[in-house]
């Protein structure tokens, strides 16, 4: 380890921190047919003010010479890389850019067939390239340009379990409508309507009515009051019973009924009968 | 001569007339009692089913429940009636007016047992 | 001058890292080389500070075994032994698949060269670029060789890494690309200008070769990963580490030419990433869940439809540092389905103030019948993947459910009762009257006269 720590210490004493140029560095936006939209020149120490737009078929070609800055000679880096960077999305993508021996670059895009590396614009919001160039025995180089605006594309393609990783939207039940009932008002109208005919009967009743003589003799009140009574045990039932409670009631109630019935119709029998 | 000729003027009224006359005088009162009965089924079965046509007939059980008790206790009223008819004595030889009674009785009290099991 | 700082930097780190044992085990195999077992020694010994027991292997030794009769004998596996082209029978890619089916988490180093355990990292959604291409970066411009990077991780990195200070942390190996699987999680990527270039300087050419091949060309950049983790939807972390010289006491003791007297991160690095793989940190678990009616408390197998319905979630985090599950409020994102074949109703389950660890939910139950599930299903980047999901019936109203005496019904009502006073009346009349006068014809009277 001593060994390896003192040769890193001697190369670096001995390596000269050399600087690297650009020559003539340009830009220049053409459409599909050739004709020049934009031409502008680019430099390390300031981005191009105005971002570069490009159309569907356009072609954007950037030309440089990278030299070394005191000796002049052309350089050909080891890596000469073009970044496209997506801040919103944090979408990046590489190009490398073909660099001659003797320094001379060239790159071209052209969006008709795009590189694979372009990351996707979805939004339209503009990239931001940079140039970085690294090489041993020089400073390595890393600089934004400019900005660049493309046509809105298809957005990356998404693991199908991506979607499960974030909040889902929300789902809720839509409940079939409560039925609506009427207003309270006529449905208490309508009893009074139901109960109208009662007024006929009794009217009608009252003319033909059998006088209720024998109503209260011993033979006939049992029965009829076992009638009345089993007509209120089924009202019970209807407001507060149980079907195993008034099934038991009802047993109970039907035996004296049905004695209290035999009496009351042997003794009307015997009435209709007898006194014939 | 003179009042029979009268007597025979074939017009709607006087034969709706005929048949009122005929049948008041005709009819025991203990028959007329029943009539009047069914007659006050008949209205009340006619005035739920109008509710429930013209407002609402939501809870259906509750309509079922009421139309049917009028209808029922109709069907054993006219029932009953048909046997107690003195003029019917020969179809019922072994039912005894009293033994239509307990029959209706027993009918009615059943049909409101599931009337109110049904009502809700 | 060397086994001095050894010694000042263990002493700083006992005081500053708190020792802390996962949560499920402290048994660690680390399948290493035996030379090259004293060039980890540090991180080995900050694992022991933290808890756990080491045991070591050769990756050619038989034994100790992986698993054994079914059952995995350690809780955790380090594999170190990155240029080794030929294990044991026993530490295959389909055994260490298996160890993650058994909760057991892994870290596993990956090199320049081609092992077995380059096609397996294939497997879990990483691109290793083709075989002697290690990671290298012309920046920052340093004394170190290009292929020694020092690493600043980045705020929006993942919630991994603890701490937040610019210690940069020294790399060299090999990147990989990553796939678009949201179970990987991104523990350190590579920097924006690295990329993956042959050693002996590479030839330009040949990259720009590459990159017009296709996507998969070409290694550069950040989209790169040089330490990932992976969560298994059961539990289980694996990490793949894309060179092991990132734990080794040379890194850890490095100080930066370019910057003096400022220290690795990769100690810390390290602390963070066993912290992760072993289920130290970020790991939740699901205590209890209960559901009932709203104001009630029993929990019952059957609902009726339209019910309100509260549903509970009692949820915990692993606390490292005493070892405890402590109840655990801060998820914000929760959420709960209700689900008969697909999702009838899905809602947020808001944690609870005033009972820590709680989060809960109210809703109506839908109109359908039939057997739903509450479903809690939480996947987040890093985090363990909660899951839970308990079955309840949900029937029609019983017969006596339905809602009575509705003013709409009251004309029935009084039809009906009119009926029975009408019956009962009649009766009465009837029973009580005299039979024979009643029964004569009111025509007859009128002509005996």
């Amino acid at each position: 380890m001593l060994a390896a720590l003192l040769s890193t210490l001697v190369l670096a004493l001995s390596a000269q921190a050399a600087t690297l140029k650009l020559q003539s560095p340009k830009l220049v936006v053409t459409d599909s047919m050739g004709t020049q939209l934009r031409s502008d020149s680019f430099s390390l120490s300031k981005q191009v003010a105005e971002a570069v737009e490009l159309g569907a078929k356009d072609i954007l070609k950037m030309t440089f010479q990278v030299l070394d800055q005191e000796t002049g000679n052309g350089v050909q880096p080891h890596q000469t890389f073009l970044r496209f960077y997506d801040e919103k999305t944090n979408e990046e993508g590489i190009q490398p850019v073909r660099v001659t021996p003797g320094g001379k670059a060239k790159f071209e895009l052209n969006l008709s067939k795009p590189p694979l590396s372009l990351p996707p614009t979805p939004n339209g919001d503009p990239l931001k390239v940079s140039l970085i160039i690294g090489t041993s025995q020089y400073d390595p180089i890393s600089v934004e340009l400019f900005d660049l605006v493309l046509p809105k594309s298809q957005p990356a393609p998404e693991n199908p379990l991506e979607s499960t990783f974030h909040v889902l939207p929300e789902i809720h039940h839509t409940f079939r409508a409560d039925n609506k009932m009427p207003p309270q008002p006529i449905s208490f109208a309508f009893i009074g309507i139901v109960l109208a005919p009662w007024a006929i009967l009794l009217s009608l009743w009252s003319q033909v009515v059998p006088k209720p003589s024998r109503l209260f003799s011993p033979s006939i009140l049992p029965f009829v009051a076992s009638l009345g009574a089993f007509e209120g045990l089924l009202f019970w039932y209807w407001v507060d019973l149980k079907l195993g409670q008034v099934l038991l009631y009802g047993f109970m109630l039907s035996l004296p009924t049905f004695f209290a019935g035999k009496t009351a119709l042997a003794s009307i029998g015997s009435q209709r009968l007898g006194r014939k | 001569m003179a009042p029979r000729a009268a007597q025979i003027q074939p017009t709607a009224s006087s034969a709706v007339e005929t048949l009122w006359k005929a049948y008041n005088d005709g009819t025991p009162n203990r028959l007329k009692f029943i009539d009047s009965f069914l007659f006050f089924l008949m209205l009340s079965g006619i005035v739920q089913f109008v509710y429930c046509v013209l407002v609402s007939s939501f809870p259906y059980n509750a309509f079922l429940a009421g139309f049917g008790s009028t209808v029922g206790q109709f069907v054993l009223t006219a029932s009953l009636r048909s046997q107690v008819n003195p003029d019917n004595k020969d179809e019922f030889k072994e039912v005894s007016p009293e033994r239509a009674f307990a029959d209706f009785a027993l009918g009615s009290i059943v049909l409101h047992f599931f009337v109110y099991n049904f009502l809700g | 001058m060397f086994p001095l700082k050894k010694l000042i930097i263990l002493a700083v780190g006992l005081f500053g890292l708190t020792s802390a044992k996962s949560s499920t085990g402290n048994s660690v195999l680390v399948v290493v080389e035996a030379a090259q077992k004293d060039d980890f020694s540090i991180f080995f010994d900050g694992m022991r500070d933290q808890g756990y027991e080491l045991t070591f292997r050769g990756p050619k030794e038989e034994a100790p075994l992986l698993i054994e009769y079914d059952e995995p004998k350690f809780a955790h596996v380090i594999v170190l032994a990155s240029d080794t082209k030929n294990f044991a029978k026993d530490i295959t890619p389909q055994s260490l698949i298996s160890l993650t089916h058994l909760k057991t988490n892994l870290i596993l180093g990956l090199s320049t060269k081609q092992t077995p355990l380059t096609s397996l990292a294939s497997e879990f959604g990483l691109i290793p670029p083709p075989p002697g291409t290690p990671l290298i970066s012309y920046f920052p411009k340093r004394e170190e060789p290009s292929t020694l990077i020092p690493i600043t991780p980045k705020v929006q990195d993942s919630a991994v890494l603890q701490s937040r200070n610019n210690h940069p942390i020294w790399f060299s190996g090999s990147p990989h690309a990553l796939g678009n699987n949201p179970l990987l999680v991104p523990i350190l990527r590579a920097p924006v200008e690295s990329f993956a270039s042959e050693v002996d300087g590479g030839s330009p050419d040949a990259i720009v070769d590459s990159a017009d091949k296709g996507g998969e060309g070409f290694w550069a950049g950040s989209q790169l990963g040089v330490v990932t983790g992976f969560q298994t939807l059961d539990g289980a972390r694996v990490t793949w580490v894309g060179g092991v010289d990132v734990f080794s006491d040379e890194y850890i003791q490095k100080q930066s030419s370019k910057r003096r007297g400022v220290q690795s991160g990769n100690r810390q690095f390290a602390h963070d990433v066993v912290a992760w793989t072993f289920q130290e940190s970020l790991v939740l678990r699901i205590d209890k869940v209960e559901h009932h009616r709203v104001n009630t408390t029993e929990p019952r197998d059957q609902y009726t439809i339209k019910d309100q319905l509260e549903f509970n979630a009692y949820i915990s985090k692993f606390n490292p540092k005493n070892r405890k599950w402590e109840p655990f409020s801060a998820l914000k994102d929760l959420q709960l389905e209700f689900t008969m074949l697909d999702p009838h109703i899905r809602t947020s389950l808001p944690a609870v103030s005033g009972t820590p660890g709680k989060y809960s939910a109210n809703f109506r139950a839908p109109d359908r019948h039939g057997v739903f599930k509450f479903v809690v299903d939480y996947k987040r980047k890093g985090w363990t993947a909660l899951h839970s999901s308990t079955t309840v019936a949900v029937v029609p109203p019983r017969h006596d459910g339905y809602p009575r005496f509705l003013s709409a019904a009251w004309p029935y009502y009084a039809g009906a009762i009119s009926t029975s006073v009408g019956f009962f009346l009649f009766s009465a009349f009837w029973l009580a009257g005299e039979v024979r006068e009643s029964w004569k014809r009111p025509g007859k009277a009128s002509k005996i006269e």
